[in-house]
C-alpha cells in the first residue's frame, strides 16, 4: 500500500459538476474530483457507467455540457486534444494509437514541439533514453512498432506523453493486454512516475485487486454519476464491486464438479498460420471429454485465435487432425462443423459474432439458417424465427426495446449474451468461446460465466480461450498456457497456481516438481 | 545510340515527375487514380498560353496552376466529402480527357516555338526531376512535415491524438500532388511531344500510377521504374535499333502497358500483401472522419 504522506500535495486537475447528455446512454452527471500531484486516482466504473465520456471530456475529444474543469487552479477549456496535451495531460488508450510502420522513436516525435523542423533524432533519443532510464522502462528506440509485443507498445504511448511533457496521466484500462510480468513492470513504474510528482489516473472496469494495490484515492462510477468515493486504504474487493454494481457480486465462483464423460473433442499436434504467413500454431495436442471446460490462458496473439479459427473450420490447418466424437473433422466446412455440433462464441462480436446492421432476428437467424425447421425449402420463416429469438431473450435477460433492433444498438454485455443464447440454444457437443468476458462489466461477467457452468453440466466439452488467468483457473478442468503458438503445459485445476501460470503465460518453463 | 538515350531519359522525366506528384499524395494517405487527367490538364492549358503569349514560362506556370486547382479539387472530394477517392479519381481522369479535348480542338498541331535549350545536352527538366526526388525523399525522412504526411498517411487517428492536423496535412500533400502532376503534363506538351492532339498523352498518367506502387513509396526506386519504362517506351518505338525484326512494333508498344498491368496484378495478390504490403500507406484510400 502506498504511503500516504504523498498525497497531501496540491491538486493539479479538478472537475466541478462536469455534464454531458447524449441522446440515450453514457452521459455524465454531476461528476466531481480532484486528483493531487504525486498519487495514483483509479477511476472505476462498468461498461456504460460514463468512463469513456469522462475520459474524452478530460482528453478534449467532448466538450461538458455543463460544469468546469481546472487545471492547478486555473480554469481550462479544452477544445479539441492539442489543448489537452499542451496543458499536461497525458491519455493511453486502450485501443493504441500508434503508427504501426515506423520505429518508436518516429511515434514518439510526432507532433511535439521541439522535435525540429528537420528532426533531431540524435537529441530527443538521448532525452528518451533518460526519461526510460527513470520509470524502468526497457525500450529500443529504432523497433518498429509492429514488432514490439502489446506491453511494449503501451510503454512506447506512456513515454510519448511524457516526453510530451504530461503531468496528469490517463491510462485506459492500463493492465486489459499485458502478461502478468509486464503488469508487475508497469506498475513499478506508475510507482515511480507517482514518487517523481506526476498524477497518474488509471480507468478500470474489473481489475480491483490491481485498483487496490496501486491507487491512494479511487472514485467510483455508475450510471454516469459519482456514487462512491474511497481512500484506498479503507476499502476492499467486496466493497468497491458494490458500489460499481450496486448490489453483492460474488466474486469467487464455486466450482462445479461433473462426471467426465467420452471425449468429445481430440486435436491431434495441430498447427495453423496466420495472415501472415507465420507459422503462429505450432503442434498442440488436447483432448476434451464430456462436461470438461479445457481453458487457454494466454496473451492475446500467441496463437489461440488461429487454433479457435482453425477448430471452427475459418483457417486451414496445416498439419494435424481434428477429431469430433471419432469422426475426423479437419477438412470439414464450418456449416458441415455446425451441424455436427460445433458452437463458437468468437471474440470479436461486432465484427464476427454479428452483423451490425441486421436485427436480432437475423442475427440469431446465423446459426439456425440451415435448419429445415426455420427455412423450409430454402424460406426463411420469420414467424418461427421472431419467436425463437423472442424466447432467447427473455431466458438470457438480453436488455433490448425488442427483436426488431439492429444489432449494434446493444451492449457489448447484452450482444455477448444473444450470441451465447443462440449458440448454447442448438445444444452443441464442442463450444469453442474466445474471450467471452473480455470488455464485460461485472455483472455480465457473471452472467456469462454461470451459463458456461450450466453448458458444462448440460454435458458440453468448452474450450475457454481467456487473458484473464482469474477466469481460466476458476472455471477450468485443465489450464493449458499457451506462449508463441505451444501449450507451455497442460495443468490440472487442482494443481494451477496463478504465478505459476502467469510465468508460462510469459513464455517461462514449466517448474518441475521438486521430490 | 545517345539520341536514343536522352530522347528515352526526356520520357523518363515526364513520369518520374508525374509519378513523383502521385507519390505525395498517396503517402499522405490520399489515392489519385485520375493522374491521367490531371496531366492532361497540364499539357493542354501548359500548351494552349505557352502558344499564345509565346512564353514558356507562362506556359509551366499555367499548367502547375491548372494541376493546384484539379488537386485541390479531389481534396475536396475525398478529404471534405469522404468520397470514394477512385470514383473522384476517376471522375477527374473523364473530365479531363473531355474538357481537354474540347478546350484543346482548335489548338490541334505543333507549338511552333523554339524548342528549349538542353543543358549538358540532357533537358533541364532532368536535373529539376533529380532535385525534386531528392528534396521529396529528403522531406519525407529527415524533417518534422516529413513525419507528419507519413504518420497521416498509416494512420491518421494517431496523427491527431498527437496533435497534428490531418486534413490540413492532406489538402497541402493534394494541392503539391496536383501541381507536380500539372507540371508533368507541361513537360510532356511543351518539351516531350509539343504536337497538340486529343489525349496526346497515350494512357502515360497510368503508367505513372503504376510506378508508384512498383516504386514501393520510394522516391529513388521510382526513379529507376522511370528510367526503366521510359527506355521501354522509346524502345517501343523504334524497335528496330535494338532488335531489328522481333515482333511487330505495335506489340513492342503494348509492353509498358503489360508490365504495368503485371505489375499491379502482383501487386495485388496475398503473397505480396504478406510480404510487403509493410510499405504501403495503411491508411492509403480510406477517407479519413474526426472522432467526437
Amino acid at each position: 500500500m502506498p504511503t500516504e504522506n504523498q498525497t497531501k500535495e496540491k491538486t493539479v486537475l479538478e472537475a466541478r459538476g462536469i455534464t454531458k447528455r447524449f441522446p440515450g446512454c453514457c452521459a455524465n452527471e454531476q461528476i466531481n474530483f480532484a486528483i493531487k500531484q504525486g498519487e495514483v486516482h483509479a477511476i472505476l466504473g462498468e461498461n456504460g457507467a460514463g468512463k469513456t465520456t469522462l475520459m474524452n471530456i478530460l482528453f478534449g475529444l467532448y466538450q461538458p455540457d455543463e460544469g468546469e474543469l481546472f487545471f492547478n487552479g486555473e480554469k481550462v477549456d479544452f477544445k479539441s486534444p492539442l489543448d489537452a496535451i499542451e496543458k499536461g495531460i497525458g491519455m493511453v488508450h486502450q485501443k493504441r494509437k500508434l503508427v504501426q510502420a515506423h520505429s518508436v522513436i518516429e511515434n514518439i516525435m510526432l507532433g511535439h514541439p521541439d522535435s525540429g523542423k528537420i528532426l533531431n533524432f540524435k537529441r530527443v533519443k538521448k532525452e528518451v533514453s533518460e526519461l526510460c532510464e527513470q520509470y524502468g522502462f526497457k525500450l529500443d528506440l529504432d523497433a518498429k512498432v509492429w514488432q514490439l509485443s502489446e506491453g511494449q507498445k503501451q510503454s512506447v504511448e506512456i513515454i510519448k506523453a511524457l516526453y510530451r511533457g504530461a503531468k496528469v496521466l490517463i491510462l485506459d484500462e492500463p493492465t486489459s493486454a499485458l502478461s502478468p510480468p509486464e503488469t508487475r513492470n508497469l506498475l513499478d513504474s506508475i510507482m515511480s512516475m507517482v514518487e517523481s510528482g506526476l498524477a497518474v489516473v488509471p480507468f478500470i472496469t474489473h481489475k480491483l485487486p490491481i485498483v487496490l494495490e496501486i491507487s491512494h484515492h479511487v472514485t467510483v462510477l455508475r450510471n454516469g454519476r459519482v456514487t462512491a468515493k474511497f481512500a484506498t486504504a479503507g476499502a476492499t474487493e467486496k466493497s468497491l464491486a458494490k458500489s460499481m454494481v450496486g448490489r453483492e457480486v460474488i466474486i469467487k465462483l464455486d466450482k462445479v464438479e461433473v462426471e467426465r464423460g467420452k471425449p468429445v473433442l481430440e486435436v491431434n499436434n495441430l498447427s495453423a498460420y496466420n495472415e501472415k504467413d507465420h507459422l503462429a500454431l505450432s503442434g498442440v495436442s488436447f483432448t476434451i471429454h464430456e462436461g470438461e471446460i479445457f481453458g487457454i490462458a494466454g496473451v492475446s496473439g500467441n496463437g489461440q485465435e488461429e487454433l479457435a479459427d482453425v477448430l471452427a473450420g475459418l483457417r486451414k490447418a496445416a498439419s494435424g487432425t481434428i477429431l469430433l466424437d471419432g469422426n475426423d473433422i479437419t477438412h470439414d466446412s464450418t456449416l458441415e462443423r455446425w451441424r455436427k455440433g460445433v458452437g463458437y462464441v468468437p471474440a470479436e462480436r461486432n465484427e464476427v459474432g454479428t452483423i451490425c446492421d441486421y436485427s436480432l432476428i437475423e442475427n440469431v437467424a446465423m446459426n439456425y439458417y440451415f435448419e429445415e425447421e426455420y427455412v423450409p425449402r430454402g424460406i426463411i420463416n420469420y414467424k418461427s424465427l421472431r419467436q425463437l429469438t423472442e424466447s432467447l431473450i427473455a431466458e438470457y435477460n438480453v436488455a433490448t426495446p425488442g427483436p426488431d433492433v439492429k444489432a449494434k444498438a446493444l451492449s457489448g454485455g447484452n450482444l455477448q449474451k444473444l450470441i451465447l443464447a443462440r449458440v448454447l440454444s442448438k445444444k452443441p457437443r464442442l463450444i469453442i468461446v474466445n474471450l467471452p468476458t473480455q470488455g464485460l462489466d461485472v455483472g455480465a461477467i457473471e452472467f456469462v460465466q454461470n451459463k458456461l457452468l450450466q453448458a458444462k453440466k448440460d454435458k458440453a466439452a468448452i474450450l475457454l480461450i481467456s487473458g484473464e488467468i482469474e477466469e481460466a483457473l476458476s472455471l477450468s478442468d485443465w489450464v493449458a498456457p499457451i506462449y508463441e503458438g505451444k501449450f507451455m503445459d497442460i495443468i490440472p485445476w487442482t494443481d494451477a497456481e496463478r504465478d505459476n501460470v502467469g510465468a508460462m503465460m510469459a513464455g517461462m518453463k514449466p517448474k518441475v516438481e521438486s521430490l | 545510340m545517345w539520341e536514343l538515350f536522352v530522347r528515352s531519359l526526356d520520357a523518363s522525366i515526364v513520369l518520374a515527375i508525374a509519378a513523383l506528384g502521385e507519390l505525395i499524395g498517396q503517402r499522405s494517405g490520399v489515392l489519385n487514380v485520375g493522374i491521367e487527367g490531371v496531366m492532361l490538364f497540364g499539357a493542354t492549358f501548359g500548351f494552349i498560353v505557352a502558344q499564345t503569349t509565346g512564353d514558356y514560362t507562362t506556359g509551366f506556370i499555367a499548367a502547375i496552376a491548372i494541376g493546384a486547382i484539379i488537386g485541390l479539387m479531389h481534396g475536396v472530394f475525398s478529404i471534405t466529402l469522404g468520397v470514394d477517392q477512385v470514383v473522384s479519381g476517376m471522375g477527374i481522369w473523364i473530365l479531363g480527357f473531355g474538357l481537354t479535348t474540347y478546350i484543346g480542338n482548335p489548338y490541334t498541331g505543333p507549338l511552333g516555338m523554339a524548342r528549349i535549350d538542353r543543358i549538358g545536352g540532357l533537358s533541364p527538366f532532368f536535373y529539376l526531376a533529380l532535385a525534386l526526388i531528392f528534396l521529396t525523399w529528403f522531406v519525407l525522412n529527415k524533417t518534422s512535415l516529413g513525419l507528419k504526411i507519413r504518420s497521416v498517411g498509416e494512420n491518421p487517428e494517431v496523427a491527431e491524438v498527437s496533435g497534428v492536423s490531418v486534413n490540413r496535412i492532406r489538402y497541402l500533400c493534394v494541392i503539391v500532388s496536383g501541381m507536380l502532376m500539372g507540371l508533368a503534363g507541361g513537360v510532356y506538351g511543351l518539351s516531350y511531344n509539343p504536337v497538340w492532339n486529343y489525349n496526346f498523352l497515350m494512357g502515360w498518367g497510368f503508367i505513372a500510377l503504376a510506378l508508384v506502387f512498383f516504386s514501393m513509396w520510394n522516391p529513388f526506386i521510382m526513379f529507376g521504374g522511370a528510367v526503366l519504362f521510359g527506355a521501354l517506351w522509346q524502345l517501343a518505338l523504334s524497335p528496330e535499333f535494338i532488335l531489328p525484326g522481333v515482333m511487330s512494333r505495335y506489340l513492342w508498344r503494348m509492353v509498358p502497358f503489360v508490365i504495368t498491368i503485371v505489375v499491379l496484378v502482383l501487386m495485388s495478390t496475398r503473397w505480396f500483401r504478406t510480404h510487403w504490403g509493410a510499405a504501403k500507406p495503411e491508411a492509403l484510400g480510406v477517407p479519413y472522419k474526426k472522432e467526437g
